[in-house]
């Protein structure tokens, strides 16, 4: 039986719940359990959509002993010294047990353009920081190949590529060695075996988008797709353990 | 049946009637589709223990409305039992009859898709002649009934055709409480599951607001992978005799099967 970590949870209260969507820690950790994930990358609700300072502190609250949850923190360039700067963060996020960082450039307004990216970026790659955002963060798929090619020696999780994507996406993969997608959303029929066939099992990361994604919908697309068990276990932990391992704060 | 271990261990879903309401075959214009060929869903079907499948054609829709539809009958005598048909017609053509398509082997219904047609809606009257073959025949419908505008003409078109069966695509989790509305209103309404992405518990809400007698499984297959929704469906906190209704006994009714 697999066994799964999930690349992509939000933690906390957020803004806007749907009827019946997952709210708590606890009906987070309801699902995971019902879908053998053992762990989870978590950032918070409030990270992405208030305070990012206090979001990343009530992070590490929220998960203070707990290791079914992987901390990720939500961050950004400083600008005016909005927030701390690369170097401060690499020494914060080694203090705290943090081994990850999720970018929204769309949510919060900024380009993900090497002049806007630069110092900051090249302080993630110094500490292999593997770096996370949804395919529609980056604005477009333009945008997407400027960062992934500008920074080839960071690893990018690049989540929730639509169905609809890929005549773009997938000469953003070939292009771009750097690029491994989460399996969370993408529902391309036969989409799991035609990655695997062309870019290697490799390059992909499971992922589900908790507690507004689907995890039962998530791992059944694992389960289900026409691979080899190896290949299996590399999208559902391997590969993520091993960008985890390397990191280096 | 021990829905854990069917899903965690890939077993098809064999000893469970299994219908899919909502499926396509054929290319599609606007973007790359994953494995979109009869030969290729009927493979996906028998894999995952699907006993059947009713598509339309993507063509059928957005092209030549007697080329898809063709297509699909070429499917259907492919794939006999396996892969069932909707019709599809076209407003714009006068001369467009789908009634032939009606009486072949292996077509269930007519699938509309206002959309696709120019953004037409469903309850426009040149749409009537399909509802009323449909009526007659006491068949069903399947709706693009992505939005709330949409449920509303489809709402219109229940009332307006009592013996027709109207599927509601889509929006039991795109527009439910427009849906769920227009199910209590309409008992020929039936909602059917197709959504690209959606939240764990969704399935449940629809569930507890229509009952599980008028939701059906539907995958969206060639535009998705009919597996999320089955995990998603199989996994879900309903009671076993929810989850067979939802996965098949539903259509069995619908399809006359």
């Amino acid at each position: 039986m697999l066994n799964f970590i999930d690349a992509r949870c939000q933690l906390g209260r957020r803004g806007i719940v749907r009827e019946g969507e997952p709210v708590t820690k606890s009906d987070i950790l309801e699902l995971m359990d019902r879908c053998s994930i053992e762990k989870a990358i978590a950032y918070h609700a409030m990270a992405k959509e208030g305070d990012m300072k206090a979001g990343n502190d009530l992070l590490l609250q929220e998960t203070e002993g707990d290791e079914r949850f992987i901390r990720q923190w939500c961050a950004m360039p400083s600008t005016f010294g909005e927030f701390m700067g690369a170097e401060e963060l690499a020494e914060q996020m080694k203090k705290h047990h943090v081994s990850s960082i999720r970018l929204f450039p769309k949510t919060h307004g900024y380009s993900v353009k090497p002049y806007a990216m630069g110092k900051f970026m090249d302080v993630m790659a110094q500490c292999h920081v593997p770096v996370f955002l949804t395919y529609a963060e980056c604005g477009s798929e333009d945008n997407l190949y400027s960062l992934l090619s500008s920074y080839p020696e960071v690893n990018f999780i690049i989540s929730d590529a639509s169905y609809r994507e890929n005549r773009k996406l997938f000469p953003l993969m070939e292009q771009c060695k750097n690029l491994l997608l989460g399996t969370g959303n993408f529902v391309v029929h036969g989409g799991v075996k035609l990655i695997c066939d062309y870019f290697g099992a490799e390059r992909m990361i499971f992922d589900t988008g908790l507690p507004m994604g689907s995890a039962t919908a998530a791992v059944a697309l694992i389960c289900y797709a026409e691979i080899s068990e190896e290949e299996k276990q590399l999208i559902a932990h391997g590969n993520i353990e091993r960008l985890l391992a390397d990191v280096k704060l | 049946m021990n829905w854990e271990e069917l899903v965690f261990e890939a077993k098809p879903f064999d000893g469970l009637l299994v219908l899919d309401v909502h499926g396509h075959i054929g290319a599609h214009r606007p973007f790359q589709l994953g494995a979109y060929s009869a030969a290729q869903v009927a493979q996906t079907a028998t894999r995952m223990g699907v006993d059947a499948v009713c598509v339309s054609s993507l063509p059928s829709i957005v092209s030549d409305w007697k080329w898809g539809n063709e297509e699909v009958a070429q499917a259907c005598r492919d794939f006999p039992g396996l892969i069932l048909g909707y019709a599809v017609p076209n407003p714009y053509y006068e001369d467009c009859d789908i009634a032939p398509y009606l009486s072949m082997p292996g077509f269930r219904g007519i699938k509309v898709h206002g959309d696709m047609q120019g953004s037409l809606p469903l309850n426009d009257p040149r749409y009537f002649a399909a509802y009323e073959l449909a009526d007659k025949q006491r068949l069903p419908v399947l709706f693009h009934a992505w939005l709330p505008s949409e449920v509303a003409a489809a709402t219109d078109v229940a009332k307006r055709y009592p013996n027709a069966t109207i599927i509601l695509g889509h929006s039991g989790m795109t527009a439910r409480a427009a849906a769920v509305q227009a199910a209590r209103e309409c008992d020929n309404i039936l909602i059917d599951t197709a959504i690209s992405s959606t939240y764990d518990n969704a399935i449940e809400v629809l569930v507890d607001k229509v009952g599980a007698d008028r939701v059906v499984y539907g995958s969206d297959i060639s535009f998705f992978d009919c597996i999320h929704t089955m995990g998603k469906i199989a996994l879900a906190k309903l009671s076993d005799t929810d989850k067979e209704k939802i996965f098949g006994l539903n259509a069995k009714e619908l399809f006359r099967l």
